[in-house]
């Protein structure tokens, strides 16, 4: 495997994260920064299964999803009728209780060594399948009414109240899904790298997620997965900007909420219709005038 | 019966007392003024009756259901519409898709249709678009739906607050404010656009207004507050002449 | 007997945690968002303080002041480069988080790049524990107690008493309100700043005492945020009395079950209170503006 598919690769399992995150932190407003520990729920899980009980993927990826989301109902119960502060300090205190956990259960988890010895599944093509996927999920819950309601409860809690809408019950239903999102991003990526360590799963790589989705633009989809592919393939690419990373996601994230709040994109989307208009724009631009 | 009914509603935040004793009683087709200088405790008063604080005391009855212990979603969804006033719309949402908000709590898909390319899925976001774009062909903002409303005037934002409350299908509409910051010519349609609703829609408004020659013109009823009190209520042409109301609007006079 | 030492731990341990909790809390009530940056504050500014006086063979007065001094600095220009434009443009609070969150990982990736993944110790500062009537009490718990709460003492003062603390209540209460009561607003906040960096550099000195000086030590900012929910977002009593339930609680856990699970029953204890009573002890009702 060339090291550009490998590079890909890992950007395409990001993708499904930062989707995840999408949902929640960009059409809802709500900050999770345990958000890394649901994928080690489902890391885990599915590893552990496979490894140690045998069980066919088929049965222990689901699985995996199916424990993060009930995990996930449990953490968000008290939080949701709360303002938006609390499930950020509950999910960051949740993210420590699982790393710490993770690195107790030695005989069960391999414990801060990690858990080695899974198979190698994901690949390239399995990656890209479950990105699209995703995306067209998120997309169409965008359009519905619960993607709606997510947008309308972002940016007025007590309007959205006053016209029917149920707050506590759309913000569970939109942290169900990213939890369930980013598990699912979990599976991919124990099942690429082959190996699991709790140290992956800390605040700062939710951190990373809720940078990528800000710097694309608060309320585009397009403009997450457009800056999960520029911000995690730059450092891959640019390999002595490696340790540099944080900073220079940092200094962006700073530079583009300063000057341009709404992020690269705003919230602009890339529909069939949009679409057609570039071309319509690309077209007229490249016809010079005495032409017709 | 009445459809809203208020009985001795009592209000207040730490020593402030923003509510005492207010009754009202709306039927069918009225529209009742709510007027009194700042801080006479006006909003408060619509921020109870829609469940955004609850009452200290008193009762709220909607179309003869008890809604004073209710949550503020269930309160809408029992037929109360209401308008803010400091608007409060949904940025990031096109015109259309703020008073399609109003009707999702009424679409009857879930969150599997939500995600997935169903076909009840499809009929109930047609049967809310026809819906909502009623009302706003009502509210004379149907060319506009695809707008973001941050782009719109003043006026139509204000219009299409109303239409989204019009999309809770209330029995009970709440203005307050509606014609705040608004000029001579649209202070004049609202004035039409709200009677004509009131007119063809049926239902019980409550208005909260300054301008007294827009309460005045359209309201049966008129309640003057001040200092959480209600000082008076009655006809426009009762309210006019009471000697209590004058001296809350102009002070005692001297001479 | 047992108890009375956990007690005794607890208490010391929980005036770090009370440190971090004001400082975190102060941050919250003026401004009304949470402060993620606050834990990478505390390892950038004690690392600072290693640097600075520990290293050179300076003792723990010159630390912790040099560690006070970078956090007061440090915040204040995070206030400057992070937040200031979000406040004057008035745009969603939402901004705020995303932020502080960045501010966080900036100020941790600068301590990564400087340090790498290495640990430091700070020079043994204390002597050995003293023992009474069948107690230990370390040198280092004492006047790590003693200096918080003295600390904790006269900040109460200052917001009680002083002028730019009744600014400061008062910016907390409604900042246009203080605005129009010709409240310098911009200073009052810059001042919360300044005292919560103070405070964050101060707790990152004493939290690396008891541990050691790594990059990621402020993720245990997590025990500042826990005491503040149970205490009662907001309030800055309760975030006192949440840290030394906090303390005394883990202290115990910690004896009994092991260090390794205490986090995730800390955790646990945190979610039920807020079922229980989301308000918190001190019953601070945060809401939204109607």
């Amino acid at each position: 495997m060339t090291l550009y598919t490998h590079i890909l690769t890992q950007i395409l399992i990001s993708v499904v994260s930062v989707a995840g995150v999408f949902v929640l932190t960009g059409m809802t407003g709500m900050f999770s920064l345990g958000q890394a520990a649901f994928m080690a729920i489902g890391a885990y899980t599915s590893g552990i299964l496979v490894t140690k009980l045998s069980a066919p993927i088929y049965l222990a990826w689901p699985a995996g999803v199916v424990l993060a989301v009930a995990v996930g109902f449990i953490v968000g119960l008290p939080t949701v009728r709360l303002r938006r502060d609390y499930i950020s300090l509950v999910t960051l205190g949740f993210g420590e209780a699982i790393t710490a956990l993770l690195n107790r259960t030695t005989a069960l988890t391999g414990g801060a060594s990690g858990l080695t010895g899974i198979p190698k599944v994901t690949t390239l093509w399995s990656a890209l399948v479950s990105a699209v996927l995703v995306i067209t999920l998120i997309s169409l819950f965008k359009n519905s009414k619960y993607g709606r309601q997510c947008i309308a409860v972002r940016s007025d809690e007590l309007a959205a109240k006053s016209m029917g809408i149920n707050v506590p019950k759309v913000k569970m239903i939109a942290f169900l899904i990213s939890v369930a999102v980013t598990a699912y991003g979990g599976c991919l990526y124990a099942f690429y790298t082959a190996y699991v360590d709790p140290s992956l799963f800390g605040w700062k790589k939710s951190a990373e997620w809720v940078i990528m989705v800000f710097f694309g633009g608060v309320n585009s989809l397009t403009g997450s997965v457009l800056s999960t592919f520029v911000l995690s393939g730059l450092p891959e690419v640019l390999r002595f900007l490696q340790n540099y990373r944080a900073i220079i996601y940092a200094v962006l994230v700073l530079l583009i909420i300063n000057f341009k709040p709404a992020g690269l994109l705003g919230e602009w989307e890339l529909t069939p219709r949009n679409l057609r208009r570039i071309i319509a724009r690309g077209r007229r631009v490249q016809q010079p005038k005495g032409v017709n | 019966m009445a459809l809203l009914k208020v009985e001795h509603i009592y209000k207040s935040f730490g020593g402030v007392k923003a509510i005492q004793d207010f009754s009202i009683e709306a039927n069918r087709g009225e529209i009742h003024g709510i007027i009194g200088p700042n801080g006479a405790g006006k909003t408060t008063i619509f921020n109870v009756i829609s469940g955004i604080y609850p009452a200290d005391e008193g009762k709220v009855l909607l179309d003869g259901k008890d809604i004073t212990r209710m949550e503020q979603h269930l309160i809408s969804r029992e037929g109360m519409g209401r308008t803010f006033q400091n608007i409060r719309l949904f940025k990031g949402l096109s015109v259309l898709d703020n008073t399609m908000c109003a009707f999702d709590p009424r679409s009857r898909y879930g969150v599997p249709g939500s995600l997935l390319p169903l076909p009840k899925r499809y009929a109930e976001e047609k049967r809310g678009r026809e819906i909502c774009m009623g009302y706003l062909k009502m509210v004379g903002l149907e060319s506009y739906a695809q707008e973001k409303p941050e782009n719109m005037s003043y006026g139509y934002r204000r219009r299409l607050e109303i239409a989204r409350a019009l999309t809770c299908e209330p029995k009970v509409l709440l203005l307050d404010e509606p014609a705040a910051g608004l000029n001579p010519v649209e202070v004049g349609e609202l004035t039409e656009l709200i009677l004509r609703l009131s007119r063809e829609l049926g239902f019980a408004i409550l208005l909260i207004e300054h301008r007294l020659e827009l309460v005045m013109n359209i309201s049966q009823i008129i309640h003057v507050q001040n200092f959480g009190k209600t000082i008076a209520s009655g006809t426009p042409g009762q309210v006019r002449s009471d000697p209590g109301v004058i001296e809350a609007y102009l002070g005692k006079e001297e001479c | 007997m047992q108890i009375l030492q956990y007690v005794i731990n607890g208490i010391a341990l929980g005036s770090v945690y009370a440190l971090i909790s004001t400082g975190f809390s102060l941050i919250f009530n003026v401004l009304k968002f949470s402060n993620f940056s606050h834990g990478a504050l505390m390892t950038f500014s004690a690392f600072t303080g290693y640097f600075v006086a520990a290293a050179n063979g300076w003792g723990l007065v010159p630390t912790i002041l040099a560690a006070a001094a970078t956090g007061s600095l440090v915040a204040l220009a995070g206030e400057f480069v992070a937040f200031r434009r979000i406040l004057i443009r008035n745009t969603s609070p939402i901004y705020f988080f995303v932020s502080s969150i960045t501010l966080g990982t900036l100020f941790e990736g600068i301590v990564v790049l400087q340090v790498g993944a290495n640990f430091y110790n700070y020079p043994r500062f204390f002597g050995k524990p003293l023992k009474l009537a069948g107690l230990v009490i370390s040198q280092s718990d004492i006047i790590i107690f003693c200096i918080s709460a003295f600390v904790l003492v006269v900040l109460a003062l200052v917001i009680q008493k002083t002028r730019l603390g009744r600014a400061l209540r008062s910016v907390s209460f409604d900042r246009d309100t203080a605005s129009l009561m010709g409240i310098d607003v911009t200073r009052s906040i810059q001042f919360a700043f300044i005292i919560s960096g103070a405070l964050a550099g101060l707790a990152g000195v004493f939290l690396g005492i008891n541990y050691t000086l790594y990059p990621t030590l402020g993720s245990l900012v997590v025990k500042g945020f826990i005491a503040s929910v149970i205490g009662g977002l907001g309030s800055l009593p309760g975030a006192v009395i949440g840290a030394m339930l906090l303390g005394i609680v883990e202290t115990t856990l910690i004896s009994t079950i092991g260090s390794g699970y205490a986090p995730v029953f800390t955790f646990l204890i945190m979610l039920v209170f807020l079922l229980v009573r989301p308000r918190g002890i001190a019953g601070s009702n945060i809401q939204e503006k109607a």
